[in-house]
């Protein structure tokens, strides 16, 4: 079997950014929520007389909107809670929330003060720069690779650029959707999530080309379209392998992990798959029509199509 | 694979086994724990354990209180920024201590909260945090002899260089701090010389003396040494504390708690159990999708796992939940570059080719794949350690780390392991690899192939 992945690039491209657009304008629309460690807030707290579960009290805050608090223990029978800054009504509310679910427990009123950020933007900042530094050597990487092939080499390592923008944007449009209609927060766990996402995109995409380099080296003179078919087609049962062992562990993470590493998991889970539908399914179409496009502005004949 | 090859292999995977054990002592030659090792000046004292994150084991919480009641008459900073410039020095001072992602905030308008992972050396986490470490140097007072007075405006350790701890004296016993002025004080410190040569200057710490040497001659540099009669230990704890400059304010530590994790104890277990369900399934699978190869790549993944748990023992890592992302992200691309080697190694065998030309041609061709696809991963995972900070640098370490030994285990590991495997008779039937007992059938299979392929 030989599927038309280069032919029918336009309604992949379509299908992604089906996909991606409405996650972009949620981005624009300011949707995507810092959570507390970028924000700072309110820290409650409370002495019990006997100590309930971090999980127990975290089902009271959620019960109250608080569904960003974050719940530790401490010594001495206390239990911390980190939340958005808080009105004094709403500590009082929380206070009743946690009365009602506890009668008795509570020792005293909790104590609450304002912290500040734990992270600042410099976090984000930093990530971000490096992100765009490691992009620019990958593309060289990826040249370097590629090198035989003169300059086009580097519409290679751009097109795996352009993936690692695809699975990147899909994740962060995602959690702007989220926050945006659920209130869901973004921290330091997702800013890694994210990292990783955008680790596996490149990695995919580079074995999806390191096959077409190959075939390109084993048939000089067959055209570019036949040769990625060919490639993606090949590597595609390892694509598929390999993201579904990821996604394994992942999936156990997600359905059976804690509270607090859900949205982690969900976010590594969306961006593994994005990852792998974008290296079979957009980078090499990319390339496949930047040399189209070469051609045509070239006056060259369109390349043949594959062998079916 | 042959010669020195395995039994390296088997070298290595007896120490990291060791370095895995847990809690164990190991008192030759030095009797400390752990790991140590003398070169030359330098003393490496390492003990052996897991560091664990305060999201995963909890740690110790301080707060501290800005003593601004101690501030000279007449400062007018106000508190938020005196808050702020003391959190970041003590971010700097904690990160050079080598504590992995602290939490650091203000907490309320004149205290800070700090929540350091584990529970050692709280001590001296204690002192690190509140030592003010002002550096001043004053110079004769001829008005009131004997006295010293201030400079105007005074020479503080404000504009310094890095400083660092080197030995000096009678068996190179005495530990001494060299600093070194930079723009525009290194000026002053020379000119300082020429108007007190022969004459004593005293350096002042938090307002103590802490020596007052004499100056022999006209400096041609900002360069100096302080000698205080340190310890090693102390001489080095200062230098780290004027190298992440002075706290505003003196800062008292006014509560200090135990605290649990902040993922909660019972989700850092679920997830515990959840990925070792992962692990477990991903096992299951490659043996069951690649039979024998796969039976050697979870042998090859054991490897990679208690290799890489054993450099994150030794370094020591402390491992977050974000660390752990990076290393599981590692196990999947070590889980890649064996299904990238076995599906080679099937497209072979389908071709035609004996069971040994087809492992050898596997390898040849699926390695440049795995050599790139990693060298991007390390790559990115470099930046990001380097200008990185907190939860990200430590991603970015369990990450770069991991790749590194995945593909060591990878190219070497799995290769010696089917090398060996193809070499044992009853081994050798292609069933046990995933492809035909004929090889006639598969070649049409495969096809088409390119023309030449």
């Amino acid at each position: 079997m030989l599927f038309r992945i280069v032919e029918r690039k336009w309604w992949y491209f379509l299908a992604s950014g089906i996909l991606i657009v409405p996650g972009v304008i949620f981005l624009l629309l300011g949707g995507l929520k810092p959570g507390i460690e970028f924000l700072g807030g309110t820290l409650l707290d409370v002495r019990f007389t006997t100590v309930p579960t971090t999980t127990a009290v975290h089902e009271v805050m959620s019960s109250i909107g608080h569904d960003e608090a974050v719940v530790q223990g401490a010594e001495g029978d206390r239990i911390l809670i980190r939340t958005r800054d808080m009105k004094p009504d709403e500590i009082a509310k929380a206070q009743r929330a946690l009365e009602a679910r506890f009668p008795g427990q509570l020792r005293e009123a909790p104590a609450s003060s304002a912290v500040s950020p734990s992270f600042s933007g410099e976090l984000v900042g930093n990530a971000v720069r490096s992100i765009v530094f490691a992009s620019i050597l990958i593309v060289l990487l990826i040249a370097f690779a590629f090198r035989q092939f003169g300059w086009a080499a580097f519409r290679y390592g751009i097109a795996a650029i352009v993936a690692l923008l695809h699975d990147a944007f899909l994740v962060l449009g995602l959690f702007a959707i989220l926050g945006y209609f659920l209130n869901v927060e973004v921290d330091t766990l997702f800013v890694t999530a994210v990292l990783t996402i955008i680790g596996f995109s490149v990695h995919d995409t580079i074995v999806v080309f390191d096959r077409i380099r190959e075939n390109l080296k084993l048939n000089p003179g067959e055209a570019l379209n036949p040769v990625i078919n060919f490639s993606v087609m090949q590597t595609l049962v390892r694509s598929i392998i390999t993201s579904f062992t990821v996604l394994l562990t992942l999936l156990a993470l997600f359905l059976f992990g804690g509270y607090s590493i859900r949205n982690f998991a969900l976010a590594l889970l969306v961006g593994i798959v994005s990852g792998t539908y974008s290296s079979i399914f957009n980078a090499a179409q990319v390339v496949s029509l930047w040399q189209e496009i070469e051609d045509r502005l070239r006056g060259r004949p369109r390349a043949a199509p594959a062998p079916a | 694979m042959t010669g020195i090859g395995p039994w390296l292999v088997a070298l290595i995977a007896v120490v990291a086994f060791w370095v895995d054990v847990p809690h164990h002592r190991f008192d030759f030659p030095f009797g400390c724990p752990g790991v140590c090792l003398r070169l030359g000046d330098r003393y490496y004292q390492q003990e052996i354990k897991t560091h664990l994150g305060l999201d995963l084991q909890g740690g110790t919480q301080l707060i501290l209180r800005l003593r601004t009641e101690d501030l000279p008459p007449g400062s007018n900073t106000p508190l938020d920024t005196l808050n702020t410039q003391a959190r970041k020095v003590i971010d700097n001072r904690i990160n050079s201590l080598g504590v992995s992602e602290p939490v650091i905030q203000a907490f309320g308008p004149d205290k800070i909260l700090i929540e350091l992972p584990g529970v050692a050396d709280i001590e001296q986490a204690q002192t690190i945090a509140t030592r003010q470490a002002f550096l001043e140097f004053k110079v004769p007072d001829d008005a009131n002899p004997g006295q010293f007075r201030s400079l105007e405006p005074p020479l503080t350790g404000a504009h310094l260089k890095p400083t660092f701890v080197t030995f000096q004296g009678q068996a190179q016993a005495n530990p001494v701090i060299n600093f070194e002025f930079t723009s525009p004080d290194d000026q002053r410190w020379i000119d300082l010389s020429k108007q007190y040569t022969r004459k004593q200057v005293e350096i002042l710490l938090d307002g103590k003396r802490i020596s007052a040497p004499e100056i022999r001659e006209v400096f041609n540099s900002g360069k100096g040494v302080i000698e205080g009669g340190f310890t090693t230990q102390s001489a080095k704890e200062l230098s780290l504390l004027l190298n992440s400059g002075a706290l505003p304010v003196p800062l008292e530590v006014i509560q200090s708690t135990r605290v649990e994790p902040t993922l909660g104890a019972d989700s850092v277990q679920k997830s515990l159990v959840a990925g070792a369900v992962g692990l477990l399934l991903v096992a299951a699978f490659m043996i069951g999708y690649y039979r024998l190869p796969g039976v050697l790549a979870v042998i090859a993944l054991l490897y990679y796992t208690g290799l890489t748990y054993a450099v994150f023992r030794l370094i020591p890592v402390t491992l977050t939940l974000a660390g752990i992302a990076g290393f599981i992200l590692s196990i999947g691309m070590a889980v890649d570059a064996n299904v990238l080697t076995f599906e080679r190694l099937k497209e072979e065998l389908r071709s035609g080719k004996s069971l040994r030309n087809a492992v050898e041609e596997g390898r040849r061709r699926a390695f440049p794949s795995i050599a790139y696809s990693n060298a991007a991963t390390i790559l990115s995972a470099g930046i990001l350690f380097y200008f990185g900070t907190g939860t990200v640098k430590g991603f970015a370490l369990t990450l770069g780390l991991g790749v590194g030994v995945s593909f060591f285990t990878a190219v070497i590991v799995t290769q010696m392991l089917l090398h060996g495997a193809i070499e044992i008779p009853a081994l050798r039937k292609r069933g046990l690899y995933g492809v035909e007992e004929t090889s006639l059938e598969v070649r049409r299979a495969t096809r088409p192939r390119p023309v030449g392929a």
